[in-house]
């Protein structure tokens, strides 16, 4: 195993926040829906939204864990616009190992975003490096609306 | 509703217009997801759909069929194999656990009979 996993193990604990520039948007819920094609009203119709408990319309729960619209970052060379580590593994290639989303409370279009990202745990498993990074979402009232566990994987390229 | 229940499946085909709209509602271009000479130089012929898209389906689905009460707390899930401009998918699941309120739905991404993710949906019942 030649992975640098001391290395990236030194990283553990490392932080890094964004605060969106404006609220989310009643749009971007819009926006959200149609291109997934979720035509359930609780995120376009208030009234609707309201009759089921919700203060106003509310965001479709994945929404802010797959959004990039908080970070506020240009795009990389790959067309990539959001947060990343660049984590240096060479003689590795990246493969995304899943997510975990904890949804605590609504989004609604009212909320102005932080992530805060933070490299949670690094280990070697069956000669691969699992490296556990976490993103928590508060709003400006900094309320906890989500936690998203993202497992990235580094494969030695034989 | 008790374990071993099966929740309607969501299908969906997943089109480059669909992929495009869904690059610019998450702010993600990465040229995976539309660049054919980015795609070409890395042996693939087609637009890779971004995996993250397949949250949103599963998460639609146990909401489609929990009702609008329901909340949803947990989702996890993982990418299994890539999924392409133009494939359909077809999002399966079933009932694993029911404690109180809390519902645990065991979920799959299917084009055909190839799993492209697997899940699972812990949701709340009001």
């Amino acid at each position: 195993m030649n992975l640098p996993v001391e290395e990236i193990r030194e990283l553990v604990g490392r932080e890094v926040a964004y605060t969106a520039p404006e609220p989310l948007g009643r749009a971007a819920l819009r926006y959200f829906a149609l291109a997934v094609g979720d035509d359930n009203p609780l995120y376009t119709d208030a009234g609707h939204a309201r009759a089921h408990g919700y203060r106003d319309v509310v965001a479709p729960p994945t929404l802010i864990c797959e959004t990039n619209q908080y970070a506020g970052l240009p795009m990389d060379a790959d067309g990539y616009a959001g947060h990343s580590w660049h984590l240096d593994v060479p003689g590795a290639r990246l493969v995304r190992g899943g997510n975990d989303y904890t949804f605590h409370q609504p989004v609604h279009p009212d909320d102005v975003i932080t992530a805060t990202w933070r490299i949670e745990s690094a280990e070697e498993k069956a000669g691969k490096l699992f490296v556990i990074s976490r993103a928590t979402y508060t709003n400006q009232r900094g309320e906890l609306l989500a936690v998203n566990e993202e497992t990235l994987i580094y494969v030695e390229i034989p | 509703m008790k374990a071993g229940d099966e929740v309607p499946a969501l299908e969906r085909t997943i089109g480059a217009a669909d992929m495009i709209a869904y690059a610019g509602a998450t702010w993600d271009w990465h040229r995976l997801h539309h660049d054919a000479a980015y795609l070409r130089a890395r042996g693939l012929d087609r637009p890779v759909v971004d995996g993250q898209l397949f949250g949103a389906l599963l998460a639609e689905q146990v909401q489609d069929w929990l009702g609008p009460d329901a909340r949803l707390r947990r989702l996890r899930f993982r990418l299994l194999s890539m999924v392409f401009a133009g494939e359909s998918v077809r999002v399966t699941g079933v009932v694993t656990g029911v404690e109180g309120p809390l519902v645990t739905v065991e979920q799959k991404v299917l084009v055909a009979d190839r799993v492209a993710a697997g899940g699972t949906a812990q949701a709340v019942l009001p």
